[in-house]
């Protein structure tokens, strides 16, 4: 999501693989293989079922905390989807020193949904370079069993593209889960939301 | 170029370690440069004669190009005009030539560029309290076209780097990972790069606040708002470091290098000198106010959402120095919402309903002010509030969990 950071990523991973010889699976790479069978992501408290292979990319949005987890199709600057697996009260969706001027808001258990999207929204705003953000809906929606919510949106980066996500949340025992989609508007947005779909809806929590 | 490169400069250092280093000026604090020596060195209809300065004007009409097709531009024609006959005012001899673009970037920032295209950020706009800090700021940048300090200082740094194309520089400098810092934002046109090429000396930046207090004193803005702009700058990022626990200048590199203050206190002179007793000065707020209005909420919300609590909190206390009102009140509430440490809830709550209160206030500042109340157990309150939002915005794009939560 914040497109530097991810040519930085893709800088130092350029490194290592110009100099494997042989190819395969060795050497260090920011991706790995999601097999089409049912999975745990984050901190292993979800499981999910893909309809077809996707890439585990090294945090990159949310930078690497436990509870998340990114997935890409087509390269995290085109589409991804992102789990937020049981975020506890007072953690952010991101590292972040607190002496950074600008913080994306901290998680509280007792949050709405509609604080939830301010949340998300910030971290777009804050971390995503967006420079305008619009929510396109907030509704209920069943998710995990409980009584969770959708929110869609479309923001305008500072790359001048036009990107369009939607979430399915709910917090359960206090913790957060999330499971978001992120692409760009023309072509991967359609392109990938039957994926999305079919994601949620095989979302379980892990006993 | 940039109203803010003195302090710009100082930033990019930090960021790019000492590939700005060269584009530093050192040395002692200079005697302040008289508003009355300054005299413009072109006229209207300016084109450039030499080869080299040719050159950069083709460079730089790709630039303009560029920009004018972004899709970060706010497209409102109303304020584009209105931005248009400022500079038309207070742009000295070339008043006529200028062209002036605004693009949607939450930071507090206009520049000029040599071929006179001026750029000026949302942020700024939001920043302004009346009419005369934007005509000052935007003074100050037809200042540097005036006396040519892009072309100047474009030729200094050739002759020290002895790269002749301006490609090439570009390409140079954007290899080195220097860049003026403009937020995290701006990749639009290589910005930060060109801008890095043209900085401008102390002595630059003196001269177009000398030049700018003299070119809005004459069209009848009171010349002390230019220090005034800058008094809220400072205080602004005084707040927001204090908020994070930092201080802003204290212990660092920035000792060393002359502070926004001494540019403050000099233009603070220049106004005194140059306020003619008995003259009638306006600051045209109201005018200023009316025509920002529509966008308005949208600067605010801009900013706040940032979620920077410290300058936020300033520049709305600031801006309410003008008179409090429902849209300043409710983002209050949205700086402490966002802030969530304890006790802001509550603080933000008292912020949504001292918003209601107000004739003006949003129609989110009822929708706010619906979820506190319902958090805090007053349901039939909190509904009357939710409706209220759905009245007042019919399209909501929440309705669907408002109207479940309304019931």
């Amino acid at each position: 999501m914040n497109r530097k950071m991810i040519l930085l990523v893709a800088a130092a991973a350029a490194l290592p693989a110009c100099s494997s010889v042989g190819g395969g699976d060795y050497g260090f790479s920011n991706y790995s293989l999601v097999r089409v069978q049912r999975q745990r992501v984050g901190d292993g408290s979800l499981t999910v079922a893909a309809a077809r292979p996707w890439n585990r990319h090294r945090s990159v949005m949310f930078e690497d905390i436990r509870q998340v987890e990114d997935w890409t199709l087509n390269g995290p600057y085109l589409d991804g989807i992102s789990f937020v697996t049981g975020l506890k009260d007072g953690k952010s969706l991101i590292r972040q020193r607190r002496t950074t001027s600008q913080q994306v808001p901290v998680f509280r258990s007792n949050m709405t949904p509609p604080e939830i999207a301010g949340m998300i929204e910030g971290l777009y705003r804050v971390r995503g370079g967006a420079v305008d953000f619009r929510t396109l809906s907030l509704q209920p929606r069943p998710f995990l069993g409980t009584n969770g919510f959708q929110l869609d949106y479309e923001h305008l980066d500072d790359d001048e593209l036009w990107r369009r996500g939607r979430v399915v949340g709910t917090v359960v025992n206090g913790q957060l889960y999330l499971i978001l989609l992120d692409a760009a508007k023309s072509h991967y947005w359609d392109a990938i939301l039957p994926d999305f779909e079919a994601v949620v809806a095989s979302a379980r929590l892990s006993s | 170029m940039c109203v803010r490169c003195d302090m710009l400069t100082r930033r990019s250092l930090l960021v790019g370690g000492g590939a700005a280093a060269a584009a530093l000026h050192t040395g002692a604090a200079q005697a302040r440069v008289l508003p009355q020596q300054m005299v413009p060195l072109v006229g209207p209809g300016y084109r450039p004669t030499e080869r080299d300065e040719q050159g950069l004007w083709k460079e730089m009409d790709r630039v303009e190009e560029e920009i004018a097709g972004t899709n970060l531009l706010i497209d409102n024609p109303r304020i584009g005009h209105y931005l248009q006959d400022l500079i038309g005012t207070v742009g000295g001899p070339a008043a006529k030539d200028f062209r002036i673009y605004l693009l949607r970037i939450p930071e507090f920032n206009a520049m000029m560029f040599p071929t006179g295209f001026a750029v000026v950020f949302s942020g700024l706009l939001l920043r302004m309290r009346n009419e005369a800090q934007l005509a000052g700021v935007i003074a100050h940048e037809s200042g540097h076209f005036l006396r040519r300090h892009m072309i100047r200082s474009w030729r200094d740094q050739k002759r020290k780097t002895d790269i002749l194309a301006i490609g090439a520089m570009l390409a140079g400098v954007g290899g080195a990972g220097a860049g003026v810092y403009l937020g995290d934002y701006v990749q639009l046109a290589q910005l930060g790069t060109i801008l890095t090429l043209f900085q401008y000396s102390r002595a630059m930046e003196a001269e177009a606040d000398a030049m700018g207090a003299k070119l809005i004193a004459e069209t009848g803005y009171p010349p002390i708002e230019m220090s005034n702009i800058w008094e809220q700058l400072i205080g602004e990022e005084n707040a927001s470091a204090r908020y994070r626990g930092k201080h802003r200048h204290r212990g660092s590199i920035f000792d060393t290098h002359p502070s926004e203050g001494s540019r403050m206190v000099d233009l603070k002179a220049d106004a005194a000198e140059i306020t003619v007793p008995g003259k009638a000065y306006d600051n045209h707020r109201a005018r200023y106010l009316t025509t920002i209005g529509p966008i308005r909420q949208m600067l605010l919300d801009d900013q706040v959402k940032l979620n920077d609590p410290g300058a936020s909190q300033y520049l709305i206390e600031t801006l309410a120095q003008d008179g409090w009102n429902g849209l300043l009140r409710f983002y209050e509430g949205e700086v402490w919402r966002l802030r969530n440490r304890d006790g802001d809830e509550l603080r933000a709550g008292q912020s949504y309903a001292a918003a209601v209160a107000y004739p003006d206030a949003p129609a989110d500042a009822w929708r706010w002010h619906g979820i506190t109340l319902m958090k805090q157990g007053r349901t039939v309150e909190a509904k009357a509030a939710f409706s209220r939002y759905l009245r007042m915005k019919p399209d909501a794009p929440d309705d669907a969990w408002v109207r479940q939560m309304a019931g």
